[in-house]
């Protein structure tokens, strides 16, 4: 490491930019949005005073919001399962010794590239009544199926569910594989030679191996989808009523269209400090194990 | 030895089944949006679906490019987004080259400021951003967006880049050094070279993540639409449902199409990158 205070200058300088871009976006925003937080605002009714913890008492008044808070926490539990579970099939699958492996492995990779409000437009036509992929598949087996996914609070929650799982898992499946890779061919080899099945192998040799960085993989991309937003502006707009707000369509609805901009900045104070201490509750149990 | 054979062809077809089941999840509601872009709207509300076109039709595509000013959005996320490749890579290269080969308390809390700036969802900052941005004047122009795409990309690049510049030997530079090489002649003879392959990976992997950028054109700017928040506000037509299926899955497809060839030419880049960094789209 260079040392001498020129070198440190020139070392300042190159970080400048970098830093001066990124603390404009986020350093006065983020103190901006925490001072908010403490005043009542509304730019309809002309109002700006300071009401203290007011606004962080009336949140878990408000039945929008809980229902909100509702849906993203089963919006990320439900969608973080399945992407273990089948992150973890599908990391086999595109680890299959076999000579369409690149081809799969590229086809897997287009839907981390679309772009989400692309996915989630298709989804809202996809799962309409009378026009949709997914009826029209069903109906090829059950002729007189009938269902609008997305008017049913249920179904229009599995259907948000499902489409974040069908564009994310690809990318969360490559991520487990990356860790696949680093298991030695040698430990299944010996498992073989001590007569050990491959579904054995599996359970005690690449299971344990994997299961550290399948925990470390789940934290962005719990952070990722505690914040999502994309999906429910394109695909259902929060409905029926508002029962697939997610906590960040929520806030984003409270500061641009109702224009409660204290309000709106307390959830995105909670929804800040739910993330700090999941991530850092996290990161104690990844380095624990 | 029959046996064995045997039972190597089987498997070798019950992992063709599995990889075309996969296959088939991913590209088939995609040949869905395409051939519901070229067939015409009457026979497109039509049950059940036709899923071979009998009179295939450009004109969604046509409509597009007359009445919704397709031209303009295609041209307006080119702008946007080679400028903040072009400079988010300088940028992030003097950062990363710097954190990499420099060591000071100010330094590691400033690395640390950017990782940590990663934990920040953008619902958090907006609306003083966004109101920033109106004061200042940038709400809605290229370099209000433009700064807010940098910005988005920033971290994840100065990560990986410092990751590659570290495993740099310091002695090259040394070297160079003595052998009477100035700064400016070090960083462009030897380490850039040298970080080529990375500087392609984050160029790629920021590529996709900027076309899939959503939040930020949306909030941050009305007039000046790209492609993803242009496919949110396409005119209903008169079509008496709620989405505007014969346009939006033509501009769909007017961005998956290019999505899939760069996917298909730059596979191996792509999958470096997110194995790097696990990068979100």
């Amino acid at each position: 490491m260079k040392k001498n205070k020129s070198m440190l200058l020139i070392a300042w300088l190159l970080v400048l930019p970098a830093l001066v871009i990124r603390g404009f976006t986020i350093i006065y925003p983020i103190f901006a949005t925490f001072k908010i937080s403490f005043y009542k605002v509304s730019l309809l009714r002309g109002i700006n005073e300071f009401v203290g913890l007011q606004n962080y008492l009336d949140v878990f008044k408000d039945p929008k919001v809980l229902t909100a808070i509702q849906f993203t926490f089963i919006f990320v539990v439900v969608s973080m399962l399945l992407h273990i579970i089948f992150g973890v099939i599908l990391a086999l699958i595109l680890n299959m010794d076999f000579k369409g492996r690149r081809f799969l492995r590229t086809i897997v990779l287009i839907p981390w590239a679309m772009p989400m409000v692309v996915i989630g437009m298709a989804a809202k036509w996809g799962f309409n009544n009378d026009y949709g992929l997914v009826n029209d598949f069903i109906r090829r087996f059950f002729a007189n199926f009938e269902l609008s996914w997305l008017i049913h609070t249920n179904t229009a929650r599995f259907a948000v569910i499902a489409m974040d799982v069908w564009k994310d898992l690809p990318f969360f499946a490559i991520l487990v594989l990356a860790g696949l890779q680093f298991i030695p061919n040698e430990l299944y080899e010996a498992a073989r030679v001590d007569g050990a099945t491959k579904v054995q192998a599996f359970l005690k040799i690449t299971l344990p191996l994997i299961m550290k960085n399948i925990l470390i993989l789940s934290i962005p991309f719990t952070m990722w989808r505690l914040a999502s937003f994309d999906i429910v502006y394109a695909m259902t707009s929060g409905g029926p009523g508002s029962d697939t707000e997610l906590i960040a369509y929520r806030i984003t609805t409270e500061v641009f269209t109702n224009l409660n901009l204290g309000y709106g900045a307390t959830l995105a104070v909670l929804l800040f400090i739910a993330m700090l201490i999941f991530s850092s509750l996290n990161l104690y149990v990844a380095n624990k194990k | 030895m029959l046996k064995s054979k045997q039972k190597l062809f089987l498997t070798g077809v019950f992992k063709w089944i599995i990889a075309l089941l996969v296959a088939f999840l991913i590209l088939f509601p995609l040949y869905w949006i395409f051939i519901s872009s070229i067939t015409p709207s009457g026979e497109l509300f039509q049950r059940p679906i036709n899923y071979l076109p009998e009179n295939p039709t450009l004109s969604n595509y046509i409509f597009l490019l007359k009445n919704v000013g397709l031209m303009n959005k295609i041209i307006s996320t080119v702008i946007i987004i080679g400028i903040t490749l072009i400079v988010s890579t300088i940028v992030s290269i003097m950062a990363a080259y710097a954190f990499a080969r420099y060591n000071s308390l100010g330094l590691n809390i400033a690395f640390l400021f950017i990782l940590f700036s990663m934990l920040i969802p953008n619902v958090v900052t907006a609306r003083p951003l966004y109101d920033f941005m109106r004061k200042v004047d940038l709400y809605d122009t290229y370099p209000g967006l433009i700064i807010l795409y940098i910005s988005q990309v920033i971290p994840f690049t100065v990560l990986i880049l410092r990751n590659f510049v570290n495993n740099i030997p310091i002695s090259i530079e040394e070297a160079a050094a003595i052998d009477g090489a100035n700064f400016f002649q070090m960083i462009f003879n030897i380490v850039l070279p040298l970080l080529k392959p990375a500087i392609a990976t984050v160029a790629i992997t920021n590529f996709i993540i900027c076309l899939n950028e959503f939040f930020i054109p949306l909030f941050y700017a009305n007039n000046i639409q790209v492609l993803s928040t242009a496919i949110t506000q396409l005119p209903l037509q008169g079509n008496m449902y709620s989405v505007p299926w014969d346009l939006v899955s033509a501009m769909g497809w007017i961005i998956i199409l290019p999505i899939i060839i760069f996917v298909a030419v730059f596979e191996k880049q792509i999958m470096d990158g997110i194995m790097a960094g696990g990068v979100k789209a």
